[in-house]
């Protein structure tokens, strides 16, 4: 336990020396900032002014809508905007754990205590994840409060955008860590992490991509894809649905179900049984 | 004897096709100060990265009082100062000594005594605050050594600790170092610094490509038993020639003879040919080579002029 927290306190003691924590919520304020001016336009106060003064409703497209469903929509549609922000900055800010960790000269400091490496590498994975929580904690809430104190509708479910852009870090990590320790390079780290990010979205189309194939192997590889990589895309439709709940489109509700989390959470489970494999063996 | 606090058998390490380690056997033993030395690339680093589990042998196998090396349990009762380090600059030294201190599971009460005492004991007390960024490479090698020692370790591995340190700071870590010994823990240490290893360390292993080229202590290594410094009086060639016709080889230098013997028995021989001819021994004592000698004579090419009579215990 005092090793976790030795490791979680030099984590944060390095990302605020190199300006990483800085820089991560300098980034997550100015994005809140402007969307906190873009809720102060003259526009939104009217339509707001006007919802308040006939019953909660506000005039659009020549109906008039419920501002409570107002709310819920855009907070759902917000949250595929945000999953993809906090990841990025998530990713961003914790690429370089595991190829710092192993420079010449700091990795031996670290090897030579009476802690197995396994548990070091976890305990720097968890030191990220704290930091990537306390991100997405600022950000998802400070949307939430924007929101509420404007519109004066409290809609908690929004929170659970929130759970599931951590579950897709988490994961995102775990491949992060793995080329970490292959590579020793934070470069490459963000690099392939965000390809792979962009590259299984594209699989979320894999049925069309199927049948576009020529040859059934190549329809087999592309499938195979499908399964073994993260489901990027379907996470952020997951994060819309379950911020919507009841009220977005039938398509979007359907695309809730276990089967994107449980093989994308394998996905993150191989990345970091290999990662741990991989700095177990290595020598230094 | 004491008891053995690190022993390695048989260490072998094959990178690829270049074999770094080729059956190195050492123990150290605690209270002990024990020197490894080798020109670059003999195996001295990766033979200390073996025992801290940083790397894995090929084949043999090592232990810390008992425990395989490979478990990080080994590593509990281990101060190691590796050469090069790189602390957090970030962190202050004293912080530097809470973190590392905790990671060697060491409690919070334990440090804020523990670190104020380490911080005097290597002179940055005054430097507690100062982040690690600002120091010198002297001030950072003794914060290395300080960190070393956080966790009251029984057995200290360390990498070139005077590496950057004027001498009056050498002097204190080689203070210090027999200190921890004198308090019974086996120190290890590693260095390219002759003088600094005839200086502190009681015995020496010299690593020559992977294998140990001679080990012992460092009075075993540099007596040379078939030289002898004699002074008797009086001497005169009929002297010399009482000794030469005993196969021993006779020089005078500075008022003394350099006797050139086969062994203890032939000086003992020659002792007796002065007392028959009435003469008197004043002195007689095996005459002793720098572990510098030693070391080059080790080295040398097979080919080359050997040093004035410099001699190994050759294994």
């Amino acid at each position: 336990m005092r090793t976790l927290a030795a490791n979680i306190e030099d984590v944060f003691r390095e990302a605020a020396a190199r300006w990483t924590l800085v820089a991560y919520f300098v980034l997550s304020s100015l994005f809140i900032l402007i969307f906190a001016l873009a809720v102060n336009l003259d526009i939104v106060d009217g339509a707001l002014a006007g919802a308040r003064l006939f019953g909660q409703s506000v005039q659009m497209g020549g109906q008039r809508v419920d501002l409570d469903r107002l709310v819920i929509g855009f907070e759902s549609g917000f949250s595929a905007f945000l999953y993809v922000v906090g990841t990025f900055l998530a990713i961003f800010a914790t690429a370089h754990l595991t190829p710092r960790l192993q420079e010449k000269g700091t990795i031996d400091l670290y090897l030579s205590r009476p802690v197995a490496r396994v548990r070091l590498l976890a305990s720097r994975y968890v030191a990220g994840m704290m930091l990537a929580a306390s991100n997405v904690v600022y950000l998802v809430g400070a949307i939430w409060l924007i929101v509420a104190w404007k519109t004066r509708v409290f809609h908690p479910r929004f929170f659970l955008a929130g759970l599931v852009i951590l579950f897709a870090i988490a994961v995102l990590m775990a491949f992060s860590f793995c080329v970490g320790v292959l590579t020793s390079s934070t470069g490459v780290s963000i690099m392939t992490t965000y390809a792979i990010f962009f590259f299984s979205a594209i699989f979320a189309g894999h049925e069309k991509i199927e049948a576009a194939m020529a040859h059934e192997w190549q329809a087999a590889i592309v499938r195979a894809l499908y399964w073994v990589l993260p489901k990027t895309a379907e996470l952020g439709r997951a994060a819309i649905a379950l911020v919507g709940g009841g009220r977005v489109p039938r398509a979007m509700a359907g695309s809730l179900t276990a089967l994107p989390f449980t093989t994308t959470a394998a996905f993150g489970l191989a990345c970091f049984a290999l990662a741990a494999w991989l700095f177990q063996r290595k020598d230094f | 004897m004491a008891d053995t606090a690190l022993a390695a058998r048989d260490l072998r390490k094959v990178y690829r096709s270049i074999t770094a380690l080729d059956g190195i056997s050492l123990e150290v033993h605690s209270g002990e100060l024990f020197g490894l030395l080798g020109p670059n690339g003999a195996g001295k680093t990766t033979t200390v990265k073996i025992l801290l589990g940083l790397t894995r042998p090929t084949s043999g196998e090592a232990e810390i009082h008992g425990i395989p090396v490979s478990d990080p349990e080994s590593r509990r009762r281990v101060g190691y100062l590796p050469e090069g380090h790189r602390f957090p600059g970030y962190l202050t030294a004293r912080e530097t000594l809470s973190v590392f201190g905790r990671m060697s599971g060491v409690d919070s009460a334990t440090l804020s005594r523990r670190i104020p005492e380490l911080l005097e004991r290597v002179r940055l007390e005054k430097w507690a605050r100062v982040r690690v960024k600002k120091f010198s490479k002297g001030m950072v090698q003794r914060l290395g050594l300080a960190a070393a020692l956080v966790h009251d370790p029984d057995v200290l591995l360390l990498d070139e600790p005077t590496d950057g340190v004027d001498p009056v700071g050498r002097r204190e870590i080689r203070d210090l170092l027999q200190e921890e010994a004198r308090r019974g823990k086996a120190v290890l240490v590693n260095s390219h610094l002759l003088s600094e290893i005839e200086l502190t360390c009681s015995r020496v292993a010299i690593l020559r490509a992977g294998k140990i080229a001679a080990q012992g202590t460092i009075e075993e290594l540099t007596r040379r038993e078939s030289r002898w410094r004699m002074a008797a009086s009086p001497v005169d060639d009929a002297l010399l020639a009482a000794f030469r016709e005993t196969g021993a080889g006779v020089e005078r230098q500075n008022g003394h003879l350099l006797l050139s013997v086969r062994d203890l028995d032939h000086v003992n021989a020659l002792v007796d040919r002065l007392r028959s001819r009435g003469a008197s021994l004043v002195e007689l004592s095996p005459m002793k080579s720098s572990l510098e000698d030693v070391f080059v004579g080790l080295f040398r090419p097979p080919d080359a002029a050997p040093a004035s009579g410099s001699k190994g215990e050759k294994r």
